[in-house]
């Protein structure tokens, strides 16, 4: 046996009483609620950060995957070839397809642009020109959303910090109020000189205050000629006050720049899912006028020629989309030049003014083949749209080549029922949709305030 | 205590003088039962020594000792006997049955040991032995079976793959529902494993306890077993005690080796009939199986045709004459080889003991290059620093490492690729050119050849993991002792992803490198006091306090666009990210734990803790958790006492609070990177455009939070007849579930995606029962049966106002959800339209654009579908042995429960299904199905009542039932018949029933056969062997997340495995 002499018992009593104290006492620190803060998250941060990544996902989502690439399968520019691209293509698109496109709207566009919004005017650090690039975009995103959803969340919504969780839905024809209103006022913050932050981070015009109102004026005239059926005339002298003031070039064209780092959404999509080839419809227009976007529009198929799936055939041997649309650098396109002068030409020849309505048409073509084919094209300009007598199918067949890869060609198709599209094989639905399902996530936690939809029905603006 | 101290040295010198004197004799005999069977594994201890032996197989013994020694004869569940040694040498005992004092030892909460008998809820142990031969890297899996109130996924049989673990059903609806897991005291990180529909299985963390080093597991189920545990106990725990040198007396030296064959386990059936094309016609590259019959076919022998080695296919007589043929995809499948090599030495003196071992294990799985493998060192050793102080510690180090592939919904995944070929396409022939470029049935798009998969994508994953505690024991008195066990349990995480360029899921190629470090540090102090007032009165209490921490840190970086090829390092591209993250909580608690026993024969114990915690708001850190529970052996009470039917019987009851606590970080709203994707592709991040971005997350935090609250019930009664021969446990659970804290989705239409509320309830309640016989019980011949049943559900009560259901994980559709008022992980997704009585209704309008004669999807809102959660589980474990040689054998019981098969629906889409064989269909030139040249088999009438959709939406039912003939062609399975043709998801729902004979062990003792060698085992076991499920894909036992709360789906999962194992094992 051994002789314990060093350790006595009494010892170990006050070692283990003083062990109990000290951790005992130390508890309090022990459980500071500092700890609670998130260090990887910061709690504030400048408006210069939020900007761009509002930009790259209205890039990325508003003219993405679950807005453009579903509308242009319905009108044709696409065709969805297998798996769910095929179920779009016999216009099946259920409230969960949609989800990822509202939640991006909402809780990536509306409510980051709220936030920036809110702090450009907060005392002490007004800065007013932020402010007005902000409430361009958000018009835009209001536009664009409220054209494919109808009525729309916007006075109550993205205030789920004030515990608003279930936001009302305005009427689209409040929202259409909206969207003027906010462009109004941001051309007046645009203008003013009252600016403690400069507008930094702005990925699509580098910060151009004078290309921001461009932009404003020439949402505006998007919208009051998407009003074409409801204010009739007024729509067109509406639109046409605004294009004076907007675009006056390529140059100003409001679009979202990708990168090798980060690549266009149908590129990304070509890549990992493939299920969409070019649409017989738009491939066959595009041939038959050697249109030279053709091969920036269309890739060619395994025999090098330009062929379309007819739609709903899941012809998967059709031409992919071209570069234009589907390279990895590829920008996408809020609203081009082209667009105004598209919109300029419409408007003209509604009212009667024919001549106008030539000379803008004949500009909108050239800038949308100067944009797309990076050449003026001259000399096929002279043979198939200079001086050829301006129609109104002639006006909208030309927006239809030139909106590919947008939003805009079904909005016009709704509105004017323009190019004539037929229904493709297997349709499951006796006509084109009208308009896109509330997302899933609405009706499940929205219930009591979102609309009952079907695909069939018109929106407020396309009656 | 001087002079108490004092007296024990005086007697103490007084024995040393005796022994000093007295003559040592060799004492020897046999020790049996009243039966007169002889009795194995006896302690024979002389009375006031370490010093003992066992006796053997024969219940033979031999011990050293001397005249006026006392030897004790101590066995479970026998009385335990005295005999002096005198004069005579051989001393024969017979051991009587103890049911008075049936005094099994159970480690409770905070490691508190207890008797079985004082516990007033249920505790089911599981030994060394009933793990010991199974070949299962994860320790979970070895538990499947053995208990009741438990349920086990493992998610595949992959090597390395992770486990799913609940007791007692799900106690919260998006948060951890696996229960605590503590090893000699220390809580250690158990959960883990992956979580997506894609990318690899990574393995569950507890894959990195060796299952050698255990010797026994505790199974704490309810509320007032786990209460100790405060803010951990909600989901049960499973306390592990390792080996020791505990109450050995001489050196033991253990070896044990085994080798491990896996074979894969069953596949879904193909088709062999139909080739590669598109619409009865061949077609290279085609995604699908509906081309001609391969027998029709033959190739063209054109060498310059790069996709296969023999040319294309040609009709026959068009060709070279070669005949076209079908290929096996799961040629694929290898042979599975684990090998597993332990060694561990133990002794233990009156001074001290040691345990200390060393095992590594090497898998390689059935997938090529999948592998596991893992190293372990443990010692765990005690000595006496003072006579009335212990002190110890148990060290253990363990390497882990896993090269997983690429599974599930994932165009690199492996089965996706290999289920996807075509028929009458080769994998095997080839998977790269020479350019580096890849060669599959896709000509180079679509999927990857799995071959290309497991050749150039790897996940390879480095686990380095130091758990450490130390532990003292001071007898301040002969009434007070004070305990103390603080440690840390702490890992490295690295892991290396790689993708060679020309995959379809990163074409570019790609690198991910992660590093991470995870532990947590845990400290419980406790002071014991215990007092027998009477001989009728007893009085246990433990105060304690228990300091807890929790940290991770994680640093990663990827890289996509690789420019040397089959470089991988972040800067060989021009493309790379980085990201930092880190997480760390504490919590403070002081509890306690009294326990009163009255004659023996009632028990009442009582604990409360109180605990603080940091991811609670400042104001609400604190809250108190309660228990009482009561024991009442009623076989005590004079009258019932020694009676030879019932031997022993108890009723017990027992009611807890326990708890949760909030996740870090959640009580206020903080902004986080920005990047977005769209559900289709990679999607974008930052830097962009030469900018950093940051958008605000869309989870809305809450300064309002409240803890989680689990009320527990419990009652159960434990009886036992014919001396122990027959024993049958009962016991009833509630636990009701309240402010259960999640990330409530919210309409996005509010700015955010979700708030974080106390916000749903949810309630368990079901029964479990256990048996235990001896059936025959003779000299040479035992026969013993163990049982378990289980039996409950659990629903949730409600969610968030106004929200119906949570995701909790799968697609678009289906997804796996929590909804009220149903069980928990509900599948839901679309069902066909039905009449309101439920039949399915068949088109019968011309008009429209539904086929006629089919069943139409109706998808205008998502609805259950199935659920996985079985009706009741069970299994059984029979042990033969005769003499020396041992049979074991456990079946293993589901019944009910669905799983999403989602391969097989896909399968359809491709044509590559058995049941897409019977597609062949001539029509008339009408349109009318021509039925004299249409096969018999191919003729269906679908079940359902002829019905139609009417203009808004609306089904509307003729009552008629459809007698209308269709085939199943290639239309329907594009069409409704698949999940890509838009078929609901309800058609793919399978019963995942199963009979399966989990294991198997024969295994044989040769004892004393070699001098020094004391027993030599040799073993053969095998798991899984046989399989009986109506489930028509792979093993049902699987889940396409791995170890997540969404349970139930498979989506192109990787198979199970059926094991072989020979092994020995050594005893010196």
């Amino acid at each position: 046996m051994k002789n314990y002499k060093f350790l006595n018992t009494k010892y170990l009593v006050v070692v283990f009483s003083l062990l109990l104290i000290s951790l005992s006492s130390c508890d309090a620190e022990w459980i500071d609620s500092d700890l609670n803060i998130d260090p990887d998250s910061p709690s504030n941060v400048p408006m210069s950060l939020l900007l761009p990544a509002i930009q790259q996902s209205m890039g990325y989502n508003l003219l993405g995957n679950n807005s453009v690439r579903t509308n242009n399968i319905w009108t044709q520019h696409f065709d969805g070839v297998s798996r769910q691209s095929y179920t779009e293509a016999r216009y099946q698109l259920t409230a969960a397809d949609v989800n990822n496109l509202w939640g991006s709207i909402y809780t990536e566009m509306f409510m980051n642009l709220q936030i920036i919004i809110d702090k450009a005017g907060i005392e002490g650090s007004e800065s007013d020109n932020f402010k007005g690039v902000a409430q361009v975009l958000q018009a835009t995103t209001l536009g664009i959303t409220t054209d494919l959803f109808g009525d729309v969340p916007f006075s109550n919504a993205f205030k789920g910090s004030q515990n608003i969780l279930r936001p009302e839905y305005d009427t689209q024809e409040q929202v259409y109020d909206t969207i003027f209103n906010i462009l109004d006022n941001a051309i007046v913050n645009l203008n003013s000189t009252q600016n403690v932050f400069a507008i930094d981070g702005d990925v699509i015009y580098g910060g151009s205050k004078s290309k921001w109102l461009k932009a404003a004026h020439s949402v505006k005239a998007r919208h009051y000629l998407q009003l074409s059926n409801v204010l009739g005339n007024e729509a067109y002298t509406k639109a046409l006050a605004e294009v004076a003031a907007g675009f006056a070039s390529n140059s100003d064209d409001y679009a979202v720049p990708f990168e090798d780092s980060n690549r266009n959404p149908i590129f990304q999509f070509m890549e990992q899912r493939g299920d969409i080839r070019m649409g017989a419809t738009f491939v066959d227009i595009l041939v038959a006028d050697s249109d030279p976007r053709t091969e920036f529009y269309v890739a060619e198929d395994a025999n090098g020629e330009y062929v379309g799936s007819v739609p709903g055939s899941q012809n998967e041997s059709a031409s992919a989309p071209g570069p234009y649309v589907a390279d990895p650098t590829s920008s996408v396109y809020l609203m081009t030049y082209s667009e105004l002068k598209f919109i300029e030409a419409e408007a003209n020849f509604r009212l009667g003014n024919t001549a106008l309505a030539q000379t803008a048409y004949e500009k909108a073509v050239a800038a949308s083949v100067l944009r797309v084919t990076g050449d003026a094209n001259t000399e096929w300009l002279e043979d198939n749209i200079i001086g050829i007598p301006v129609s109104l199918e002639s006006i909208l067949m030309q927006k239809y080549i030139d909106g590919f890869g947008t939003n805009q060609p079904y909005a016009d198709f709704r509105r004017t029922g323009l190019p004539a599209l037929e229904l493709a094989q297997g349709a499951v639905l006796n006509q084109i949709p009208t308009r896109f399902p509330y997302a899933q996530s609405e009706k499940d936690y929205n219930a009591a305030n979102v609309p009952n939809a079907q695909l069939t029905d018109k929106l407020w603006w396309d009656q | 205590m001087k002079s108490n101290f004092t007296r024990f040295l005086t007697l103490l010198l007084a024995f040393v003088v005796q022994m000093t004197f007295a003559q040592n004799q060799r004492v020897t005999g046999t020790v049996t039962d009243e039966d007169g069977l002889p009795l194995p594994g006896v302690n024979i201890i002389i009375k006031g020594t370490s010093t003992g032996v066992q006796t053997d197989f024969d219940g033979n013994y031999s011990i050293e000792s001397k005249q006026g020694d006392v030897l004790v004869f101590s066995f479970v569940g026998l009385q335990r006997a005295e005999y002096p040694v005198g004069p005579v040498n051989v001393v024969n005992v017979v051991m009587k049955a103890d049911a008075s004092q049936l005094d099994e030892v159970v480690v409770t909460a905070v490691g508190i040991s207890r008797s079985e008998k004082e516990l007033g809820y249920n505790v089911q142990t599981v030994d060394a032995e009933q793990i010991a031969t199974k070949p299962n890297s994860d320790i979970v899996n070895s538990l499947a079976g053995q208990t009741s109130g438990v349920q086990i996924v493992s998610s595949s049989g992959e090597a390395g793959a992770s486990t799913f673990m609940t007791i007692r059903g799900s106690a919260s609806i998006t948060g951890n529902n696996q229960p605590l897991f503590v090893i000699n005291g220390l809580p250690i990180i158990s959960g883990g494993g992956s979580s997506g529909t894609g990318g690899v299985n990574t393995s569950s963390r507890s894959i990195d306890i060796n299952p050698d080093d255990i010797a026994t597991i505790s199974v704490l189920k309810g509320g007032a077993a786990t209460a100790l545990y405060g803010v951990r106990a909600a989901n049960g725990a499973v306390i592990i005690t390792t080996k020791s040198g505990k109450n050995l007396t001489e050196r033991r030296i253990e070896f044990t080796s085994s080798l491990a064959i896996d074979q894969v386990s069953q596949l879904p059936a193909r088709q062999k009939t139909f080739a590669q094309g598109n619409n009865g016609a061949w077609a290279s590259g085609n995604s699908f199986s509906f081309g001609p019959r391969i027998s029709d076919l033959e190739y063209d022998g054109d060498t310059s045709y790069k996709w296969d080695p023999f040319g294309r296919l040609v009709p026959k007589g068009t060709g070279n004459g070669m005949p076209a043929q079908y290929y096996d995809p799961y040629d694929f499948f290898q042979t599975g080889v684990t090998n597993t090599n332990q060694f561990n030495i133990s002794n233990g003196t009156d001074q001290g003991n040691y345990f200390f071992s060393l095992s590594n294990v090497e898998q390689q799985g059935i997938i090529p290059n999948n592998t596991y493998g893992r190293t372990t060192v443990r010692l765990n050793a005690s000595t006496k620093i003072s006579e009335k102080m212990t002190f110890g510690a148990d060290l253990a180090y363990t390497n882990s490492r896993a090269i997983q592939i690429q599974k599930g919904s994932n165009v690199s995944g492996i089965m996706l690729g290999l289920l996807r070929t075509a028929a009458s396409f080769d994998n095997s022939a080839g998977y790269e050119f020479a350019d580096g470029s890849q060669r599959n049935y896709r000509n180079g798009g679509g999927y990857d050849n799995p071959y290309w998969v497991a050749n150039n994508i790897a996940f390879d994953e480095d686990v380095n993991r130091f758990t450490g505690s130390i532990n003292f024991v001071a007898d301040l008195s002969e009434l007070f002792n004070i305990t103390y066990n603080g440690g840390m349990d702490w890992y490295n995480r690295r892991y290396v992803d790689q993708f060679k360029i020309g995959s379809r899921a990163l074409p570019t190629g790609y690198l991910g490198e992660y590093q991470a470090y995870s532990g947590i540090i845990n400290s419980d102090l406790i002071l014991n006091f215990n007092k027998d007032f009477s001989d009728n009165f007893n009085v246990k209490l433990s105060l304690g306090n228990n300091l807890y921490s929790s940290f991770t840190k994680t640093l990663f970086g990827d890289a996509t666009g690789l420019e040397i090829p089959d470089f991988y390092q972040l800067n060989n591209t021009s493309n790379n990210t980085t990201s930092s993250g880190e997480s760390s909580f504490r919590t403070a608690a002081f509890f306690g734990d009294l326990r009163l026993s009255f004659y023996n024969m009632l028990y009442l114990g009582f604990t409360g803790r109180n605990d603080w915690s940091t991811t609670m708001p400042e104001d609400n850190q604190s809250a108190f958790y309660p228990s009482a529970s009561i024991g009442f052996v009623f076989t005590e009470i004079e009258g019932l006492k020694n009676n030879n039917i019932l031997s022993y019987g108890k009723l017990r009851a027992s009611g807890a609070r326990t708890a949760n606590i909030a996740t870090p970080y959640n009580t206020s709203n903080y902004y986080s990177a920005a990047g977005t994707a769209d559900g289709w592709t990679t999607g974008v991040n930052f830097p962009y455009q030469g900018e950093t971005g940051f958008q605000v997350s869309p989870g809305l935090g809450n300064p309002d939070l409240k803890h989680e609250s689990q009320e527990s019930w419990e009652v159960g009664a434990d009886l036992r007849f014919f001396q122990n021969r027959l024993g049958l446990d009962f016991t009833y659970f509630k636990n009701v579930n309240t402010d259960l804290l999640l990330d409530v989705p919210i309409a996005s239409s509010s700015g955010f995606s979700s708030v974080y509320l106390n916000a749903a309830s949810m309630e368990s309640k079901g029964i479990e029962l256990s048996m235990n016989a001896s059936i025959i019980r003779s000299k040479n011949f035992n026969w013993d049966v163990n049982g378990n049943f289980t039996k409950f559900t659990n629903i949730v009560t409600s969610l968030a106002e106004g929200v119906d259901n949570v995701f909790l994980g799968g697609f678009t559709v289906p997804q796996v959800r929590a909804v009220v008022g149903s069980e928990y992980r509900s599948i839901y997704g679309f069902d066909w339209y039905r009449d309101e009585s439920g039949n399915v209704l068949i088109n019968d309008d011309p008009t429209d654009s539904f086929r006629d004669g089919y069943p139409m999807a109706d998808e205008r809102s998502m609805v259950e579908i199935g659920n996985f959660n079985p009706d009741w589980t069970a299994n059984i474990t029979n042990t033969l042995s005769y003499k020396n040689a041992s049979l074991s054998f456990l079946f293993d019981i589901k019944k009910g429960g669905q799983m999403y098969n989602g391969t097989a629906f896909a399968m359809n889409y491709f044509g590559v299904s058995k049941r897409t064989e019977n597609r062949e269909v001539t029509y008339t030139p009408e349109g009318t199905i021509d039925f004299d040249n249409t096969p018999a088999q191919n003729i269906v009438v679908m079940d359902g009542v002829y019905g139609r959709v009417d203009a808004d939406g609306n089904p509307v039912s003729s009552g008629v039932t459809n007698v209308t003939p269709v085939v199943q062609d290639q239309a329907w399975f594009q069409g409704q018949g698949s999940n890509f043709g838009g078929g609901p998801s309800v058609a793919a729902m399978e019963a995942a029933d199963w009979v399966r004979l989990r294991d198997v062990t024969l295994s044989y003792d040769f004892v004393n056969i070699v001098e020094g060698l004391d027993n030599l085992q040799v073993y053969f076991s095998g798991k899984n062997l046989w399989l009986d499920t109506p489930y028509s894909g792979i093993d049902p036992e699987t889940n396409l997340g791995g170890a997540t709360n969404a349970q139930g789906m498979d989506y192109f999962n990787s198979p199970g495995t059926k094991t072989y194992v020979m092994g020995v094992k050594l005893k010196f």
